[in-house]
């Protein structure tokens, strides 16, 4: 998850790396991530999104397709 | 208030304090428990998925947005420098702590520094753009390099 100067930057950048271009998110997008990721991480009763939340948060944002779908965020159990 | 919570609490209050996750150590210190029942709810918190462990099963390599490690995201919120796991997390630092706050990090391609205000209600408008390789679905197989 890294920042870039333009699209031309990360199309350069995936090139070098043989790997396709992913969707690309606005500053604002990212700020609105991060305040329902993060807004209330010091809060007592916060937790992390729930699948069928975070894709409720994309979509909100305008992150829709496969590439924001969650669906099987938790198909891999998590590690103890 | 359950244990778990206690210790998440005083791990994300320790890390807004001084800038860096604390130890499981420091963590019992704080709210008075035995390092083994700290070292067992950071198995748990990291379960569900609200920290990212060392392999020693108890060094905090992520306390989102926080991390436990120098990285080339850097934030400074009032004064205090800290690191941040991702370009999100770098948001997402002042956002957790309601504060604006100066976001260090720099263009991956071109290497261009990158100075970005945040104010309590978001950056200054910004032509800079955020790109992830790993679909959502498959952010937690391997975090560190999500």
């Amino acid at each position: 998850m890294l920042f870039f100067r333009s699209e031309e930057r990360v199309a350069q950048w995936c090139q070098v790396r043989g790997v396709a271009p992913r969707p690309l998110v606005r500053m604002d997008q990212l700020w609105r991530l991060a305040v329902t990721w993060y807004g209330t991480r010091l809060d007592a009763e916060s937790r992390r999104p729930a699948p069928a939340e975070m894709r409720g948060i994309f979509e909100s944002i305008g992150l829709t397709g496969d590439f924001w779908d969650p669906r099987s965020d938790w198909s891999v159990p998590p590690q103890p | 208030m359950d244990l778990d919570t206690t210790v998440k609490l005083a791990i994300y209050r320790a890390t807004a304090e001084i800038g860096r996750p604390p130890s499981a150590q420091a963590v019992a210190g704080i709210i008075g428990a035995a390092p083994a029942e700290v070292a067992e709810a950071f198995g748990r918190l990291r379960a569900s998925r609200l920290l990212l462990l060392e392999p020693d099963g108890v060094t905090i390599r992520m306390a989102p947005p926080f991390s436990g490690v120098p990285t080339q995201h850097r934030v400074t919120v009032d004064g205090r420098d800290y690191y941040a796991n991702c370009a999100w997390d770098a948001l997402g630092i002042p956002a957790a702590l309601h504060r604006p706050g100066l976001v260090r990090s720099r263009c991956e391609q071109s290497l261009e520094p990158l100075n970005l205000a945040v104010g309590t209600d978001g950056p200054k408008p910004s032509s800079w753009l955020f790109h992830c390789l790993v679909p959502a679905a498959r952010w937690w197989d391997d975090l560190v390099f999500t």
